[in-house]
């Protein structure tokens, strides 16, 4: 049985599978969801920003950044 | 005639094939949402016109420039549709070509990028696909133009033709679907009732708000309510919207699994090592500073400023002569002589000759976008950016107004909410475009010349740190925005091709020559003319002219900045038309033949803090004519376009000040 853990705590180059998304405003849900992030998605931690900036992910080959604060309402189970 | 629509996701290369489709092309760039407004163009071998919308995810718009695309679709009937899909990226593109698919025109399915999906692994089997969409399926590579032949002779035998209809089964929102459908059927001119309802269950706001008179919308509402208490009943928690989002996510999932083979995919190597440095955590930004300061670098020292001393000698040399015999040989009157020599050729050439300059910015800028660096940049702009109130995505249109205010205010459409794009919009204007740069060009060349990159740097500095004090405050006090939200779409990055580099600047370039024919041209002539005559006649001294009585009326006011004359009252005043004004003006009013010349009268009449005081007031002074005009279009209202004159005055008054004083204090002169 996989266990969930948060996005943030992925290190670089890790992989997870979207597990849950919580608290996150609705256009940027909506955003993610037009990408190809969501429940079931897998991503993948690429870096972390400079001083507590964005982190980039991977999903389905495309980069996205994201806000620390957005990423960690994202919960992952680790493949 | 016919007209056939481009729509597709952002940075699929929409806008490359357009170009190699119409007569007429557009400008290219690699970062989401360069496509602003949507754009007509002649398709090649007279097939019609071609309408480029902006980039969008789905139909379900989040931005103002997306909704551009579904307001279209609505109102307007394409013969056909062309979905640009970007094969590397097939399972999220594909969303919004279901959405197209069902919207029941004539479509056409071009899938570009077949370059970069071989080279990644990634295999579409274009006959299974085609089977299964019951739509052609065209394989293109936008950027060299290959397949464009196939979509156009497609598109000729296409039209007459109904191609069918994608009808996928939503289930348990089947019933809804027929409801609202039967509610359609008085109504004219809609598109395929279907696809309305479906647009409409799911709470599209733009069908929601064009039909809203037309139909009883707490009906929908019930209708849909219904709907969700059966969905409830039959076990799933989604919402109504989520639900067709979901239904489509399932379809899209089968076909990706039949039609794509990733068995040989491979990761971005390249964009990962680049990305690696280029957005470290520690070594981002400062990577980019050194960038921006080896722009400054090659614009001036290395680049723009010798060939600009070519130019300029080309002028007043061999053009200036050829012009003053001319009119010699054709015996012009005194008046014809002065006007042509001291006001066009004067106002005018004082601007061409920075045409090296510009272009080199532009190029670079052109580079920049073209390479996917851009979007890397709203990335490490971030965390700054919000700590003032805003997000990454408003620096790529700061960085778009160095070259012009007037695109950049309008591709901060591209950002979703309307409070950080009204910020956004009203402070472009304190970004140094390039119509300031020969402004900044002749007084740095003149006061500051061992440091000219940097002290030019330094009025780009200025600029940016007034837009995020300025921004700081705003957001504080005036626009207050609610948690303001921010993600980018990090594109691989791309070798820009030259050919599109050489585009994209005459693109950007060609208004600034356009102005120097128009507006400068008419504003020389006119300046000229107050300068010419005054109130005691025609050929008038200078100091008597009408100009230097306007002009006059400003000194007192601009006297604590340390430019209190007429000449600086009277240039600033005409550089609200175009901000490079400000040097033909000087060139008329100095009446010199040359750059050199009007160097040497500047250097009399200014000391270098004032030429660093009145450098600061010309960066910050007032949007010029063009950008308020477009500040006015994309706001909506007169009082932010008023208070984006008011603040920058307000504010270039205050800093000049603070320069000037502050300066003598300091004991500068
Ligand atoms: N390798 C490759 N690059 C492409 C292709 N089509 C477009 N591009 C590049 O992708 C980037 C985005 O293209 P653009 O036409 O601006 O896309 P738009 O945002 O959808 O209008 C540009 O750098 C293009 O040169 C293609 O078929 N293959």
């Amino acid at each position: 049985m996989n266990q969930s853990t948060p996005l943030l705590s992925l290190q670089p180059g890790a992989t997870g599978s979207i597990y849950a998304i919580h608290d996150m405003n609705p256009i940027l849900r909506r955003r993610l969801y037009d990408l190809g992030v969501h429940e079931g998605s897998v991503v993948s931690m690429k870096q972390r920003g400079p001083f507590g900036g964005p982190v980039t992910l991977e999903c389905n080959g495309q980069l996205l950044g994201i806000r620390v604060k957005e990423a960690r309402g994202i919960e992952v189970s680790v493949c | 005639m016919s007209s056939f629509a481009l729509v597709g996701n952002p940075n699929t290369g929409k806008t490359s094939l357009f170009n190699t489709l119409t007569t007429s092309y557009e400008y290219v760039g690699n970062w989401a949402g360069v496509t602003v407004e949507k754009k007509i163009g002649d398709l090649k071998e007279g097939g019609g016109q071609l309408v480029d919308l902006p980039g969008i995810y789905s139909l379900h718009p989040l931005s103002k420039d997306e909704r551009v695309a579904t307001q279209y679709l609505i109102e307007e009937t394409p013969s056909a549709l062309i979905n640009i899909v970007d094969a590397s990226q097939l399972e999220r593109n594909l969303a919004l070509s279901i959405q197209l698919l069902e919207y029941g025109r004539p479509i056409i399915l071009g899938l570009n990028m077949m370059d970069v999906a071989k080279s990644r692994g990634i295999h579409v089997d274009i006959q299974k696909l085609q089977e299964q969409l019951g739509v052609p399926v065209i394989p293109l590579i936008a950027r060299t133009g290959k397949g464009s032949s196939e979509i156009l002779s497609t598109l000729k035998d296409f039209g007459a033709v109904d191609s069918p209809v994608l009808t996928l089964d939503y289930g348990a929102a089947e019933e809804a679907i027929t409801d609202i459908e039967k509610m359609l059927t008085s109504i004219p001119n809609l598109p395929n009732h279907r696809w309305v309802a479906l647009q409409l269950l799911a709470q599209n706001p733009v069908i929601l708000q064009a039909l809203s008179s037309q139909i009883d919308m707490a009906e929908v509402d019930a209708i849909s309510n219904r709907c969700e208490a059966k969905l409830l009943q039959a076990g799933y928690i989604s919402s109504l919207p989520e639900w067709i989002r979901s239904v489509r996510a399932g379809f899209i999932e089968k076909l990706c699994h039949t039609v794509l083979d990733r068995s040989t995919q491979k990761p971005h190597n390249l964009t990962e090592r680049l990305d690696a440095i280029l957005t470290h955590r520690y070594l981002g930004i400062p990577i980019f500073l050194v960038f921006m300061f080896l722009l400054f670098k090659v614009t001036f020292d290395w680049i723009g400023n010798p060939l600009s001393d070519l130019l300029d000698g080309f002028i007043s040399g061999p053009v200036s002569d050829g012009i003053n015999n001319a009119l010699d040989a054709v015996g012009a009157s005194s008046f014809t002589h002065a006007l042509i020599v001291d006001g066009i050729v004067a106002g005018v050439g004082g601007v061409l000759v920075f045409i090296p300059q510009i272009f080199v910015l532009f190029f670079i800028i052109s580079f920049v976008e073209d390479s996917g660096y851009m979007a890397r940049v709203s990335l490490l702009m971030d965390s700054l950016m919000e700590a003032v109130g805003l997000n990454g995505k408003a620096f790529i249109p700061f960085i778009i107004g160095f070259g012009c205010n007037v695109p950049a205010v309008m591709s901060a459409r591209s950002i979703e909410q309307p409070k950080d794009r009204l910020l956004t919009t009203l402070l472009i204007p304190l970004m140094s475009c390039s119509a300031r740069l020969p402004v900044y060009a002749l007084f740095a060349g003149v006061f500051f010349q061992s440091h000219q990159a940097l002290v030019v740097l330094s009025m780009y500095v200025l600029g940016i740190a007034m837009a995020l004090l300025l921004c700081k405050l705003f957001s504080s006090y005036l626009l207050k925005n609610e948690a303001n939200v921010f993600i980018v779409e990090l594109p691989p990055y791309r070798l820009p091709q030259g050919r599109s580099l050489m585009r994209g600047t005459w693109e950007k370039g060609k208004g600034f020559l356009r102005k120097a024919g128009t507006l400068i041209l008419g504003g020389s002539v006119l300046i000229w003319f107050l300068s010419y005559t005054g109130p005691g006649g025609f050929g008038v001294e200078m100091d008597d002219s009408f100009l230097a009585k306007i002009g006059g009326l400003l000194a007192t006011l601009l006297a604590p900045l340390g430019f209190g004359t007429w000449q600086a009252g009277a240039s600033l005043l005409t550089g609200f038309l175009a901000k490079e004004i400000v040097v033909s003006t000087m060139n008329i009013i100095y009446h010199v033949p040359n750059m050199e010349g009007l160097q040497g009268q500047i250097a009399l009449s200014f000391t270098p803090l004032q030429a660093y005081s009145f450098m600061a007031f010309v960066l910050l002074y007032t949007p010029c004519l063009a950008t308020v005009g477009v500040i006015r279009k994309e706001t909506s209202s007169w009082r932010w376009t008023v208070f984006s004159i008011g603040y920058a005055l307000i504010l270039a008054y205050l800093i000049s000040l603070i320069i000037y004083q502050g300066g003598r204090l300091l004991g500068f002169s």
